[in-house]
């Protein structure tokens, strides 16, 4: 568990979770969370249900060096260490929102055709490994893209959002998957959604 | 060379050579222009303990890549030295349309050493630049000097000129430009006065080279989308002007007033943005190319001008106990022409009044005196009577008289017009700016703790606000080394910022690129001063923030918590516990030029 300093970020951690949970963008023990303070990070415990996170899902560790909390970390800390290192972000979501999921499959790239979507977001690169969960390739290249955007997709596998705030990677994760649920019924109708994506945006 | 002129140009006063530097790319792309570039110059040219105000000090005026073109706000320049204020390194950023008159001259920096033998100005033009004689200007205010000025070089020259107060080494003396826009912080003023330079005229039509101009287009056109949308940048900031501030902090009980001695004001109404637009405004204004307009152009009685922008009307106005909003936009009319600081001149001010209420020292002044503050400003810039003492600035004026902790100021530069006992991330961010009390080098909490931008965060918690501190303390180092205003990162944010480089310079600036530049900027600022013996020691408050609870409304009975954030702030830094930047921290962000140091 985390110290109770950090009691504050405890307690939002828990309210963002639910509301991960609650909005579909993770099935009950999927995706997991975490904040950076100074060199610490605070991290959803492997196996929590973000859904109902209590105090002792909550992990302390060290951004750099590990401590006995690691052992209850979840599986992604090294990519989530990877990321704090190489970019500035202070939160990280990492979610599997369907309708996104089912765009990276068959996309490179997720570009907004909708108004508030693009007001948000520009474009969303798709990115595929030949290992998933917790791996080094993700731990080398997830860092490079983050550099560049605040939410990238890992093809077929999930959505990895940065920002100052975790509510800021929250928004983010939210404004992907509107936009995939947007373009995928619009699809729905018969119509070829790239006439709507704006030149501009595959070059973000 | 796309973005930037490709030019510096180095001036010796004392010899009067004047000699182009070799142009080093790699040292404007790792650290921008403005901002950056000056505390480059500063780091590499001055050795440690230099008197600020002799020969040997530079004065470093330089804009950025951004500057002049379609980027939302780029019409911005700025200016780096050693304060004769603080000791620290300084640089003072202004609107108007200087910075890109400067530019069109041809010129990314202007490097000024030495001391002239008698008073001059400086052209810099795209025909050249030449040393003129300023003997008749010596005396003159700015108004005078600039339309004389603007007389003998012509009209489409901008002037950047100090009055009284930088002739007399008025330790908080500024550069005015265009009469109404400052050069404002850290005594810029004084160190011009000190080396005999009355002015810098630019004058000039070259136009900037963009790299890619569809890409400009569209990023730009995204840019002033955000900018329209927002309320702040589209309607608080154009509407009311900066002064939109005032009811907004005195609710949140952290408008200071009476030196600090109060978190609230009882006349914050008097003297809001609403009371400017109803009693004074004759219409908004704005820097070169701007679409947000927060200027205001006003008009008193027998008077006209620009301002009080929210600083200066609260620095000039509650801060001294004054509500009298005609009185307080004089007393900026005042302080543009003789070339003063508003913000430091009022919190010097206001410290002589509260010394003189609490009979430590009678400085002849109390809270509320509107009339005399209008005569003391005079005082100050002529050096008169206790104006001599007080254009020293608080902390030597009050440490003087027994009591340094009536100086509202951090490494002996004024405040703003923020009570951090309820922003305790402002706290933090005030004690450890690199030029000394200031709202924006340490970081602008208040958007997050206030303003709910991009988020709002708990203001009264101490928890994370170490990290976020230093995130936007590097992104403010970045913007003013960009140069653009510090108004335009409400609606945009890096990746924006980011965007518009790449498109104008060509070369790729990803948004965490724009963050690392603005963090090697803050590390080499950091490193001047801990060259000059600054350490953690000087990262601190008046002992009024520290230990007297907050006396009223919503932040009652509050502190700021600064040692528990400061140990995280260090931690996200890469610094020692002492804030020494740790030898691996400057070798992350490429400043082996400081390893040795
Ligand atoms: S927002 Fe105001 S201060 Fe900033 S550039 Fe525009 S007019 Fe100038």
């Amino acid at each position: 568990m985390a110290s109770e300093k950090y009691r504050e970020l405890m307690e939002e951690m828990k309210r963002i979770g639910r509301i991960v949970f609650q909005a579909g963008l993770n099935n009950s023990h999927s995706g997991n969370m975490s904040v950076r303070v100074g060199r610490r990070i605070l991290i959803t415990r492997r196996g929590s249900m973000l859904g109902f996170l209590k105090d002792e899902d909550i992990i302390e560790t060290g951004l750099e060096q590990d401590d006995s909390g690691i052992s209850l970390a979840s599986t992604e800390v090294a990519v989530h260490r990877a990321i704090y290192k190489g970019t500035s972000a202070l939160a990280i979501i990492h979610s599997h929102p369907i309708t996104a999921i089912a765009l990276s499959i068959v996309q490179d790239e997720i570009v907004p055709i909708d108004v508030e979507g693009s007001y948000y977001i520009r474009r969303v690169p798709v990115i595929e490994f030949e290992f998933g969960t917790g791996s080094k390739e993700m731990e080398e290249v997830l860092p490079k893209y983050l550099k560049n955007y605040r939410i990238v997709m890992v093809k077929g596998h999930g959505a990895f959002a940065i920002g100052d705030f975790l509510e800021e990677a929250l928004h983010y994760t939210h404004v992907l998957e509107n936009i995939a649920q947007i373009t995928w019924r619009v699809r729905a109708m018969g119509i070829d959604t790239r006439q709507f994506e704006r030149e501009y945006f595959h070059k973000w | 060379m796309a973005g930037w002129m490709g030019r510096v140009v180095r001036v010796d006063l004392s010899s009067g050579e004047i000699r182009d530097e070799p142009f080093d790319q790699d040292v404007w792309r790792r650290f921008l222009g403005g901002r950056g570039f000056g505390a480059k110059v500063l780091w590499d040219e001055l050795r440690p303990g230099v008197d600020p105000l002799s020969p040997e000090n530079r004065l470093i005026f330089a804009v950025g890549p951004l500057t002049g073109t379609t980027a939302a706000t780029s019409g911005r320049g700025s200016v780096s030295t050693k304060s004769p204020l603080t000791g620290t390194i300084t640089d003072a950023n202004t609107g108007g349309k200087f910075g890109v008159i400067f530019k069109k001259a041809g010129l990314d920096a202007l490097i000024i050493q030495g001391k002239a033998p008698k008073p001059v100005y400086l052209l810099v033009s795209d025909e050249g630049i030449q040393i003129k004689d300023a003997s008749d200007l010596w005396g003159k205010n700015t108004d005078e000097t600039t339309d004389l000025l603007l007389e003998r070089e012509g009209s489409r020259a901008s002037v950047a000129c100090i009055g009284p107060a930088g002739e007399n080494l008025v330790r908080y003396a500024a550069i005015i430009n265009e009469k109404h826009r400052a050069f404002a912080r850290g005594g810029v003023g004084a160190v011009m006065g000190s080396k005999n330079l009355k002015a810098v005229v630019a004058r000039g039509l070259r136009t900037v080279e963009i790299a890619d101009k569809e890409r400009m287009k569209f990023v730009t056109y995204e840019a002033n989308k955000w900018l329209r949308a927002h309320p702040i940048t589209s309607k608080g900031l154009p509407e009311f002007g900066t002064s939109v501030l005032v009811n907004i902090m005195n609710e949140a009980g952290i408008f200071p007033s009476y030196n600090f001695r109060q978190n609230m004001f009882e006349f914050a109404e008097e003297v809001s943005g609403e009371a400017i637009t109803e009693k004074i405004l004759v219409r908004k204004d704005g820097c070169w190319g701007c679409i947000i307009q927060c200027a205001r152009r006003t008009r008193i009685p027998g008077d006209e001008g620009e301002g009080p922008e929210y600083e200066t009307n609260w620095a000039l106005g509650p801060n001294c106990g004054i509500h009298d909003l005609e009185i307080i936009t004089r007393a900026n009319y005042l302080c543009n022409r003789l070339g003063i600081d508003t913000m430091s001149a009022g919190g010097t001010i206001s410290c002589a009044m509260e010394m003189t209420e609490l009979g430590y020292y009678d400085a002849g002044i109390r809270f509320g005196e509107g009339d005399k503050l209008l005569e003391y400003l005079k005082k100050i810039a002529y050096r008169e009577g206790i104006g001599d003492e007080l254009a020293e600035g608080s902390l030597r004026f009050a440490t003087k008289h027994g009591h340094p902790e009536l100086s509202m100021t951090v490494k002996g530069q004024e405040l703003a017009a923020y009570d951090p006992r309820g922003a305790q991330g402002q706290g933090l961010a005030y004690a450890t700016t690199n030029r000394g009390g200031c709202h924006l080098r340490g970081g602008y909490l208040i958007g997050r703790e206030l303003l709910g931008v991009p988020r709002m965060i708990d203001r009264f918690s101490a928890v994370g606000k170490g990290s976020h501190t230093a995130i936007l303390q590097n992104l403010g180092a970045a913007l003013d080394s960009l140069v653009v205003c510090r108004f335009a990162s409400f609606a945009l944010n890096e990746i924006v910022w980011g965007r518009l480089l790449t498109a104008v310079t060509g070369v790729k600036y990803d948004p965490e690129d724009v963050l690392e530049a603005g963090d090697r900027i803050f590390n080499i600022e950091r490193m001047f001063n801990v060259r000059e013996g600054f350490s953690r020691k000087d990262d601190t408050l008046p002992r009024r923030l520290l230990e007297e609870p907050a006396p009223m409304g919503p932040t009652k009975g509050r502190v700021v918590e600064l040692d528990r954030m400061l140990d995280e702030f260090y931690e996200f830094r890469g610094w020692d516990s002492n804030g020494v930047p740790k030898p691996e921290t400057l070798r992350r962000l490429g400043l082996e030029e400081c390893l040795n140091g």
